[in-house]
């Protein structure tokens, strides 16, 4: 199989899941355990911990573990500034564009900025609107997980303290831990990542945040994780965690570079008589979203599926709705948006599977534009 | 004190000598509804009984009842000895949570029982009165809710209030067979529902076009069978590759008769595999001028092709009510879930929404209609639900 829907979850690493194994059986106890083998349970989620602020560069930030990206976002965004004017922008993420409709449904401020055209944020919209306005809370995704545009959130999150220091500012880093090379800014006070984006489990996230930040739990109950994040800690599913993620940074750029080969070989070999690509040229390596021009993308995808090819159409997680939110918000008119397909990458997409894979893609869209040009 | 529910039929009543043959089913199939519920099933004169539950099962009990065509109502009833402490006793506790106007109406069929029912009933309403002096009144003529006392000759009494409404209608498989044509939209699971409802046991065929629907279309409407299913006492679902057919007619033929076409592919499977499965009738969720395929010209055009009844429970039903009776079965929310069935690739720009017969047969004359319908038959997936 051709796997090229890794923006919405990652195969997990084999290497990651059999050195964290011993967590599943001679590690098993409970980490709140006060005998030796809960404290050691205890010790190495704490490396873990160490491992991701090492990975992103960072010692003044910490770690919540969480169930995933979603509720780190929830976390951050719900449960930080309990009241005032909240601003983000219209290209996140469901878990944080939905948090944010939550806090307009409980009566505080909220903002969306506009877009450009490749998915970033228009930042000249951003820094004026937070010039002109007493905003609190500031929500900005790292990597578009429709059209891969990257955000350089430490520059926006050093402009922003620039103009107002008291403002909190939220990353949602999910698609860019472990691909991009990045160093966590000082001025970035909540940063959140997933686990199985990255060829760790589902079922994993994390909540980096500025250290002495305060921050409410979103559960509540024994008291783990400093008491920010109750329930038993997934011991098994964070050592995986870790161990995937150090297997990302150890090879980061290189991984970087060979990722910006295959994405390239997609934009340059998709027929461009049907394909227009939507991601811009600064985008992450591992995103490339294109609209096969009025054609059905979701047609092509399940064409696709008898070749054995995997693809995304859109945002898998937003799949029932017809045009994406967040390509709409790009300005792309439904005859684009009909034809949106994603295809992501991971680390153990190769060249020889982009070289079938776009072959098949321009095969099944050449048949469609023939059925639909009739 | 033991809890039992009490089965009541409605126009089974209303046959002659072969009520036997309908109220045998019934039975049947109350039985088999139940069969995992660890319970006792007896038949009394044109009621059934549950009794010898869990309690926990109660509610899991009532849910099935509630899905069997040819129940009219059922009430839950404590059962007690032929005793009169005993009936005073189970009257006081069914009349606990209750307010409003009352009666006691007795019905003594053992009759060496003593009090009479006149008596009895008076008795009763009485201990009613003095137990719950502000929550209850009595009125004989038009009480909020009937205390019934029903004093039996094989020494039990059954005492109940509530009636719970049950589907009503005709025992699944005493009216034959059917085969539905079942899209993952609103209607068809309904009219599967009203005909279920009506005694006529189903088969249900649907019709898939991957690529150009995909696998959630399909299981959206495994899901919908599935519903239709627990009106039938399972169902089995035939699920029909249509891309071919639509690509072909795509292609040869003009863009206006796509639906026309399609529909006539549709009625000439369903017959085929229809008579097969030993179905007597081809039924579909079509409403008269509802869409362009729903016209009469577009029926006439389509029902031509087959010989075996075709019944539309739906045809004269307004949307609204079609709507109302999905929300009461449950698909409705199923239903519209937004993938498509049919895939807006092949949809034409301007149907035609009176389609000439003359110009269908002529359009249909360039497709191998008989080489596409055998390649459609060796992709047939079964399922049973």
């Amino acid at each position: 199989m051709i796997y090229l829907d890794n923006a919405a979850t990652t195969k997990p690493s084999t290497t990651a899941l059999n050195k964290a194994q011993i967590y599943n059986s001679e590690y098993f106890f409970n980490p709140s355990g006060l005998y030796s083998g809960g404290l050691k349970c205890a010790q190495h989620i704490k490396e873990a911990k160490q491992s991701i602020l090492k990975n992103l560069g960072s010692t003044s930030h910490e770690v919540i573990f969480t169930s995933c990206g979603s509720e780190s976002d929830n976390t951050a965004i719900l449960r930080t500034v309990k009241r005032g004017l909240f601003v983000t922008d219209k290209g996140e993420h469901a878990a944080v564009y939905k948090s944010f409709l939550e806090l307009k449904n409980n009566g505080q401020k909220v903002e969306f900025i506009d877009l450009n055209a490749d998915g970033s944020v228009n930042t000249e919209e951003l820094f004026d609107f937070v010039q002109n306005n007493n905003v609190d809370f500031v929500s900005i995704v790292h990597v578009n997980n429709e059209t891969g545009a990257i955000n350089d959130v430490n520059a926006i999150a050093k402009k922003i303290k620039t103009i107002n220091n008291k403002i909190v500012f939220h990353v949602d880093g999910v698609q860019a831990y472990g691909k991009l090379p990045y160093r966590l800014s000082q001025d970035v006070d909540l940063y959140s990542i997933s686990a199985h984006k990255i060829n760790g489990l589902k079922g994993v996230g994390a909540l980096i945040r500025k250290k002495n930040l305060n921050v409410a739990p979103l559960i509540i109950g024994g008291g783990q994780e400093g008491g920010l994040r109750s329930g038993t800690e997934n011991v098994f599913g964070i050592k995986v965690f870790q161990y995937a993620g150090e297997e990302k940074y150890s090879l980061i750029k290189e991984n970087y570079s060979k990722i910006t080969q295959i994405k390239n070989y997609f934009i340059n070999n998709l027929d461009k008589t049907i394909f227009k690509i939507i991601s811009g040229e600064n985008s992450s390596p591992y995103i490339l979203s294109v609209s096969a021009i009025g054609l059905r993308g979701e047609v092509i995808m399940h064409s696709l599926e008898e070749f054995d090819i995997v693809i995304g159409n859109g945002s898998a997680c937003s799949s029932k709705n017809r045009y994406s939110r967040v390509l709409e918000a790009c300005g792309y008119t439904p005859n684009i948006l009909d034809g949106v397909l994603r295809l992501s990458f991971s680390t153990e997409s190769t060249l020889d599977e982009a070289n079938i894979a776009v072959e098949k893609i321009n095969q099944v869209a050449y048949k469609l534009k023939g059925i639909m040009n009739k | 004190m033991k809890t039992a529910i009490i089965i009541r039929y409605c126009e089974i009543h209303l046959k002659g000598k072969n009520r036997g043959f309908f109220e045998k089913l019934l039975k049947e199939n109350i039985k088999r509804s139940t069969k995992d519920i660890n319970c006792t099933f007896t038949t009394m004169h044109s009621r059934y009984l549950i009794e010898d539950f869990d309690e926990n099962d109660y509610e899991i009990i009532c849910e099935k009842l509630k899905k069997i065509a040819g129940i009219h109502t059922f009430s839950p009833a404590l059962v007690v000895d032929n005793d009169f402490t005993q009936i005073e006793q189970a009257v006081l506790e069914l009349c606990k949570e209750k307010e409003g106007t009352f009666k006691v109406a007795t019905n003594r069929a053992d009759k060496s029982f003593s009090p009479s029912s006149m008596e009895a009933s008076m008795l009763l309403g009485g201990k009613i009165l003095e137990t719950y002096p502000k929550q209850l009144k009595v009125d004989v003529k038009n009480p909020d809710f009937v205390v019934n006392v029903d004093i039996r000759e094989d020494g039990k009494t059954f005492i109940y209030s509530d009636t719970v409404q049950c589907i009503s209608g005709m025992p699944v498989g005493s009216a034959g067979k059917g085969m539905l044509l079942i899209s993952g939209g609103i209607d068809s699971p309904v009219a599967g529902y009203l005909t279920a409802k009506r005694g006529m046991k189903l088969d249900c065929i649907h019709f898939h076009s991957f690529p150009y629907t995909g696998e959630a279309a399909k299981e959206k409407v495994i899901e919908l069978t599935k519903k239709v299913g627990e009106y039938n006492g399972g169902i089995n679902l035939y699920v029909v590759s249509f891309t071919h057919i639509q690509e072909a007619i795509h292609e040869k033929c003009p863009e206006e008769f796509m639906i026309t076409l399609m529909r006539r592919f549709m009625m000439r499977i369903a017959e085929r595999l229809a008579k097969q499965q030993n179905c007597q009738a081809i039924i579909t969720g079509e409403s008269l001028g509802q869409v362009a395929s729903q016209t009469i010209e577009s029926i006439t055009s389509s029902n031509s092709v087959v010989t075996m009844p075709v019944l539309r429970p739906l045809i004269m039903f307004d949307k609204i009510d079609i709507i109302e009776i999905a929300r009461k079965i449950d698909t409705y929310e199923t239903s519209i879930l937004p993938y498509e069935d049919c895939c807006t690739v092949f949809l034409p720009k301007f149907p035609a929404i009176k389609p000439n017969l003359d110009r269908v047969i002529k359009a249909e004359s360039k497709l191998d209609v008989e080489g596409l319908i055998a390649e459609a038959f060796t992709k047939i997936e079964k399922y049973v639900l």
